[in-house]
């Protein structure tokens, strides 16, 4: 899923604060997760803003609501009348749900409240961590299912370098190497001489090295 | 929340510090759990005990049901201060 960081609140106030009638707007499927861009999210910085907004003695109009995505047409239906009497929207979506509400409501300012930050799990309660990066052209399969590209931190994809050290990564002492967990676990398969088979080359045409990305169903 | 949902009431802004009146009480909302704080203050009013009237008490199943919101809500309409027991 997509996790996302709330902006601080400061940041927040100073985008927000000029406009007389704003919607605070949640996205209830991958940030809701993160506890950060959640329905229930937008209402608890919906009410910090109108507290703010007293404190200050500006008077803005605070509303609050949500739908489950962002980034899909038909799941705005049961808000298009709120959004479209809006004079603002601060979206709780990822940056692709931001920009989806833009590019739908042309003349209607959107400021994001929170910073995407990666495509991450889940290992712990309130734990995320990163774990893809949409390279397009996935390695897992030769990788004993550890993606070199998102957890090594050189992108290394040829074995681990000289910073690796008792299987942790130099950048810090808590961060597994990746390469590590490679090897770890095609030893594990009993498939450690894959280790030594040279891959064919990473088609990196398929990252962003090719611009933005599109995929299109055929027949629909 | 749902659109066009529930609106928390008009504003009264800006706050402005002001001197404090002798006779001021703080106005509290207590968060109580069914089973035990709320129960106790039943029990208060069962003998007849008196508490202090500025403490309004709102009974909840359980206090792990008290929600961000609520205690936003609360300081939003002017709310001094949330007593969460149970």
């Amino acid at each position: 899923m997509i996790v996302g960081e709330q902006k601080p609140f400061e940041e927040i106030w100073e985008m927000i604060k000029g406009h007389k009638r704003l919607t605070v707007f949640g996205c209830n499927t991958c940030v809701a997760v993160c506890h950060q861009g959640g329905n229930k999210e937008a209402g608890i910085l919906a009410s910090l803003l109108r507290m703010r907004a007293t404190q200050e003695g500006v008077d803005i109009e605070i509303v609050d609501s949500g739908i489950e995505r962002q980034c899909e047409h038909e799941f705005f239906d049961q808000a298009r009348d709120l959004l479209e009497k809006s004079e603002a929207v601060l979206s709780l979506a990822c940056g692709i749900g931001v920009q989806f509400v833009a590019t739908k409501y042309h003349s209607t300012p959107v400021y994001p409240a929170l910073n995407t930050t990666f495509l991450g799990d889940v290992i712990a309660v309130g734990h995320f961590t990163e774990k893809c990066q949409a390279c397009g052209d996935c390695v897992l399969g030769i990788t004993g299912g550890v993606c070199p590209v998102s957890r090594c931190c050189k992108r290394l994809m040829n074995g681990p370098c000289g910073g690796s050290s008792n299987g942790k990564c130099e950048i810090s002492k808590d961060l597994d190497c990746a390469w590590q967990l490679i090897i770890d676990r095609l030893e594990a398969l009993g498939k450690l001489d894959d280790y030594e088979k040279i891959p064919p080359l990473k088609n990196w045409s398929k990252d962003r090295a090719g611009g933005p990305r599109s995929f299109k169903l055929e027949g629909i | 929340m749902i659109p066009d949902g529930e609106k928390t009431l008009e504003r009264q802004g800006p706050e402005m510090l002001y001197e404090i009146p002798s006779d001021w009480d703080a106005n509290i909302v207590a968060f109580a759990c069914h089973y035990c704080a709320f129960a106790a203050a039943d029990l208060a009013g069962v003998m007849r005990l008196s508490y202090a009237p500025n403490v309004k008490i709102v009974r909840l199943p359980c206090t792990g049901k008290l929600d961000h919101i609520y205690v936003l809500r609360a300081f939003e309409r002017g709310i001094d201060g949330v007593f969460v027991a149970g």
